[in-house]
Parts: C-alpha cells; structure tokens; sequence
C-alpha cells in the first residue's frame, strides 16, 4: 500500500542521512560541503513534509523539530542543518500566518512595542488545519533550494567590485566560496593569491593547485610564515564554516592568527560566506577543541588537534553573503530576518 | 490624585517589594493614577500623566524610573489611537497595563535564563555594586550547581557592594569585597565582567553607578569580556556622546538637585559607558549587540 511503504522508505532516507552525518564527521565517510548538506538538508525536509502524515502547521512544526533534534545530535559542529532546520520552520510559521490572514510581520518578534500593544496571550498553537498550507510550504521550501543553489554564483559577482588589478590576496586553507569568488574575478583582472596551507590537513594545496589551474599566481606558504608576509597584503579573504549571532566566526584553525596578523597591519578581512550558515548561536567558551580526527597518537602522549578557531566580529571587516556586504555589527538584524526566535532552541 | 498621595504611593510600592526595579513601581504608580484621575479628554490625560511622572523623577532621580514613566506615557498614546472613545479606551488601558506589568515581572526570570549558560564552571566574575539583575543572574547559576566566585566592588559613597555581597554570601558564593581603586589589580583573576544598568542608551551604551565606565575601559585593556543585563523597561531614548552629556537630572540625588546651589562641587553618581567597551547585552527580549538596542528603540517609538 502507498502509505505504509511511503512511510518507511521516508524513515529509511531519514536514517541513511544520519548515518552519512556521523560518517562525514570522524573522517571514514566522504567530507561534504556544507552547500551540499545544506540542500540534501532541505531536500529531506521537503519530503518529510510531503510523505509524513500532519493536520496542521503544529504537528508538521513538532515532526521537523524532533528530526532536526536527531540531525543535530548527529553532527553537532556541522551546523548547517540545524540553520536549514531553523528555516524551515519559520517558513512554516510565515506560510500559516499568510493562511489564516493575520499580518505576520508584527508578530515576529518580541519588541519594546509588542510588549506594549498586545491584547492578551497570542493564540499561536498552530493548531488550525488549512488544506493549503502543504502545497504552500512545499513551494516556499523549493524556492529556498533554488536560494540555495545560486548562493556561490551569486557570491562571485561581487568579486569585481572588491578585487583591483596587482592586488595581493591572502587566504588560508580551501573554501569553495573563496575558490569561486577568485576564479570569478580572475576572468577580467590580473592579481596574485597567498594561500596558507592550514596543517595538519593542508587543504590549502588543494586549493592552490585549482587557483593555479585557473590561471592566478599562487603562492603557499606555511601558518607560521603568516604574519611576516602578512606587510605585503593588500586584503585578505576568507570563507567560514559557521557566522555566530554576534557577527563572530567559527572557522578553519589558524584563522584567528590570521585574522589577528591583518587587524595589526590594518589590512581588511572580508569573510564570503553564503546565509545559510549564519546561525543563532552565539559563542560559548566551550564549544572550541571538540572535534578529533583519526590520527596515530604515540601512547602516552595527548595530542589535541582543534579543528576550529573562534574569531570575534572586531577583526572582521566585512561579510559577503549571497544577498550582499554586510558590516559584522549588522548580523544580528540578518538573523532576525531568517529565524525565528522560539526556533533557536531546537 | 494629589502629589503627597502619588509620591506617598510610590515610597509605599517601594517598600512593599524591595526587590522590585524602581521602574516597574513607578509604572504601577502612574496605572493606579490612571485609574483614579478623573479626566474627561485624552490630552488632559496626558497631561496630568506627565505632571505624575514629573513628581515622581522629583522624588526619585534614577534614569529607571524616567524611562518607565515615557514608556508608560508612549503606551497610553499608541492605545489611545486605537479607541476614540474615552471611557472605552480607559478600560482598555487598565487591562493592557495590568498585562504589560504581569509581562515585565517575569523580565528577570527570561534574562536570567539567557545568561546563566555564559558562566562556566570554576569561572570568577567581576561585577560592581548591587544590581538585583545580576544577583538572579548569579541565582540561577548557582542553582545550575555552577561552581563559581565574585568580585564586588565596595562602589562609594554608599558601600552599595557590600549588600551585594551579603546577598552573595546568603547563596554560598564565594564572594570578595574589593575597593573601587582595585579593579585593574583584581581584572587579572577575573574570566569575564557582569554589570547591571540603570539605563540603556540609544547608541547602546549603559547608565550605571559610578565606576562602571572605569571597569569597562580597564576589562577592554585586558580583554576580557564585558556583559551587561538589563530588562527592556530601562531601554532611555538618549544619546548622549561623552559624560557631560548626561542630563544633570539624573546625575545627583533628588534631594540634592532641590537643595545644592553649585552643582560643580557633588560627586555624580552615575556614569556613562559608550557602546564600544560592551560585549553583549542580555535584556528580555534577547541576546542582543549593542548595535541592536537603537533598533528596538526605533521599533518602539516610531
């Protein structure tokens, strides 16, 4: 029967992504972009909410957010999920307003004025069933996929504008964003690239051997070398795993030295990184050397291997998302914009 | 309602709750005004509500219960421009009122629950003079079994620290008392800086007794981060850019803006620190940047 069997073959989808999440993360699996889990993500969510069986916005709201407690649980630091996750849901809370005709944007969020003109306690248990609501949601999700899979492209346009002929640009590490955005402005001018290689794993020569293919004079140079060339830099770009809410980043390790190196010579730092990895939270002193790799460790020595650096937003000089620059004092007024403030605790 | 009845109201609501803010007592004032004035127009409404709040800012000076009385005055004129009618919009009024009140009883709680994470285990936090946020801050972490010791400063002239420390030492916190001139001695041990404020600016910058711009200047110099908590209800539309530009009004003590001819020689007791020496700013409403205080201001007043 389609029921039962749509149901299953949707648990068995939900399981073969969890189990790719947890492989992805200690090393065994194949290492994904966080654009492609990103869309796998939103792709799941998509089907969830046409196979699995709902009446109204809440309980399809209470399915997504129990998956998306086990996705996160899955692979705490890829952090993509959860921010597609998040997503979803305020599409859910927008499209349900629009349905039952209440103009949603005052509802938003908590504010000096709501607390001042609310008439009681809002009735918002999403309880009521509307028949349109799913193939209403099901759009919204689509249009977010193709957000989704224009976010690099629309990212390396604005390359041109930020990358002068004989520039000198420094970058650590690989990023697909910043591989796209070089290679972009590559086409119409003539600049040089320093990638720092970022030990133990040295994306960066991967990510020099593709600049060079394409034609940009590539030089890579060790982390510690960081600083002393740093004088001959004119801007320094880099991608991001996660934007925190404080306009701060979570990103490749070594970047905080980086990020220090060009604050002291005055050289700016443009983060690129499309809005899907802004997420709500902000940095806890603890989430830092959580992530171990497999390697071979001597007995009787510890051997602690962060994967990730936290970088405050006063280093940052500017964000370049799929929707434009953005100053980092300027993230929390984006993350309003996507989130709901109920959905930032799953 | 006349003004030794208002005043004698406020000083009784002050009383009654000590751990009231001083701003939710005189909003609570202004609704009990509210209820027993018998005005016929909404101007004369309005009217008769500034000259409470101006009563009210006469006995107590505090930025607080300024910004209580304009919130209260700006709920009147929203709620006013709904309801035409007079009579209808006073009932309106004192339900909403009754709600909005219930609503900031409970800032504490919500702004204790989002700061309470940011305190790790075997932290020692600085903070300075009492601020009965901070104490439900502190509260609730150690309630979370959070192993944890303060510095307070002793914050002269009235040794205001040290009832913050008693109320400390009631919770089993290892607490110290430290003199004002020992801050930058003391920031070195310190892991992070937690103060509350009388007032949030517009520019996001905080209104607090006297010392709290030094110890934020002195915690930038060391790094460390520096987190106010504040509730919505003292967010002030004020800009000011340096110190002098905080209205005398509220510098000094009711008593001695009425009595003290020359001004020039009372020491202040609030000082102004600008937005760019604070970290985060935990308020009900959030986790905010002080780049977001400006716009729920805007969202409020416009």
């Amino acid at each position: 029967m389609p029921g039962p069997d749509k149901e299953t073959d949707l648990t068995e989808r939900i399981e073969a992504f969890l189990f790719d999440l947890n492989r992805g993360g200690s090393g065994a699996g194949p290492l994904r972009g966080s654009a492609e889990t990103a869309r796998e993500t939103t792709a799941l969510l998509r089907r969830i909410t046409a196979q699995a069986r709902w009446s109204s916005a809440g309980d399809l709201m209470e399915i997504i957010r129990n998956e998306g407690r086990r996705m996160t649980a899955a692979q705490p630091s890829e952090t993509t999920v959860g921010n597609m996750i998040r997503r979803v849901l305020k599409i859910i809370r927008e499209e349900y307003a629009r349905s039952r005709g209440s103009s949603e944007e005052a509802d938003q969020q908590e504010s000096l004025h709501k607390l001042l003109t609310s008439g009681g306690v809002s009735d918002e248990n999403f309880r009521q069933p509307f028949a349109a609501l799913k193939p209403n949601v099901i759009e919204a999700i689509n249009e977010l996929l193709t957000e989704l899979e224009g976010t690099t492209d629309n990212i390396a346009m604005q390359a041109l504008e930020h990358i002068h002929s004989n520039e000198v640009i420094m970058t650590i590490g690989r990023s697909r964003t910043v591989e796209a955005f070089l290679k972009d402005a590559a086409r119409k001018r003539k600049f040089h690239v320093i990638v720092a290689e970022c030990a133990p794993f040295c994306q960066g020569h991967e990510m020099a051997t593709s600049l060079s293919k394409a034609g940009i004079e590539t030089t890579v140079i060790t982390d510690a070398a960081i600083f002393a060339v740093m004088s001959r830099v004119n801007k320094v770009i880099i991608g991001t795993q996660t934007v925190l809410a404080n306009g701060g980043l979570r990103a490749v390790n070594g970047t905080h030295t980086l990020a220090l190196a060009a604050k002291h010579h005055s050289t700016p730092l443009i983060v690129c990184a499309p809005m899907f990895k802004l997420s709500p939270q902000v940095r806890r002193l603890s989430f830092l050397s959580d992530f171990y790799r497999y390697c071979e460790i001597l007995s009787k020595v510890n051997v602690h291997c962060p994967v990730f650096d936290y970088v405050p937003p006063e280093l940052i000089t500017l964000f370049i998302s799929n929707i434009g620059g953005h100053a980092p004092s300027y993230i929390y007024r984006l993350m309003s914009e996507l989130y709901h403030p109920e959905d930032h605790e799953l | 309602l006349d003004k030794i009845v208002l005043v004698e109201y406020f000083r009784a609501q002050m009383r009654k709750d000590p751990d009231m803010a001083s701003a939710v007592a005189a909003i609570r004032t202004l609704l009990e005004f509210l209820k027993r004035d018998k005005g016929e127009t909404i101007l004369g409404l309005r009217e008769s509500l500034k000259w409470a709040t101006d009563c009210l800012t006469g006995e107590d000076s505090s930025v607080a219960v300024s910004s209580g009385g304009e919130l209260f005055l700006r709920f009147i004129s929203l709620t006013s421009l709904e309801h035409q009618d007079l009579s209808r919009c006073k009932k309106v009024m004192e339900e909403r009122g009754e709600l909005f009140l219930e609503k900031i009883s409970m800032s504490r709680t919500k702004v204790a629950k989002l700061c309470h994470t940011f305190i790790k285990d075997g932290a020692k936090i600085l903070t300075h003079s009492y601020s009965r946020v901070v104490l439900r801050v502190l509260e609730k972490a150690a309630a979370e079994k959070k192993r944890f010791s303060v510095y307070v400063t002793e914050s002269q002239p009235d040794s205001a620290g040290r009832q913050m420390a008693e109320a400390l030492r009631k919770l089993n916190v290892p607490v110290t008392v430290v003199l004002d001139a020992a801050v930058g001695y003391v920031l070195e041990k310190v892991d992070l800086v937690i103060v509350g404020a009388e007032g949030v600016v517009e520019s996001g910058g905080i209104i607090n007794k006297i010392g709290t711009y030094q110890m934020a200047v002195c915690s930038k110099a060391h790094n460390k981060p520096f987190y106010v908590v504040a509730e919505s209800f003292k967010f002030v539309r004020l800009y000011p850019l340096n110190q002098q530009d905080v209205p005398d009004k509220f510098k000094y003590k009711a008593d001695t803006l009425k009595t003290v001819q020359n001004l020039s020689e009372e020491h202040p007791m609030i000082d102004y620190t600008p937005p760019s020496l604070i970290t985060l700013l935990f308020t009900d409403l959030g986790v905010l940047t002080p780049s977001a205080v400006s716009d729920e201001l805007i969202k409020l007043y416009l």
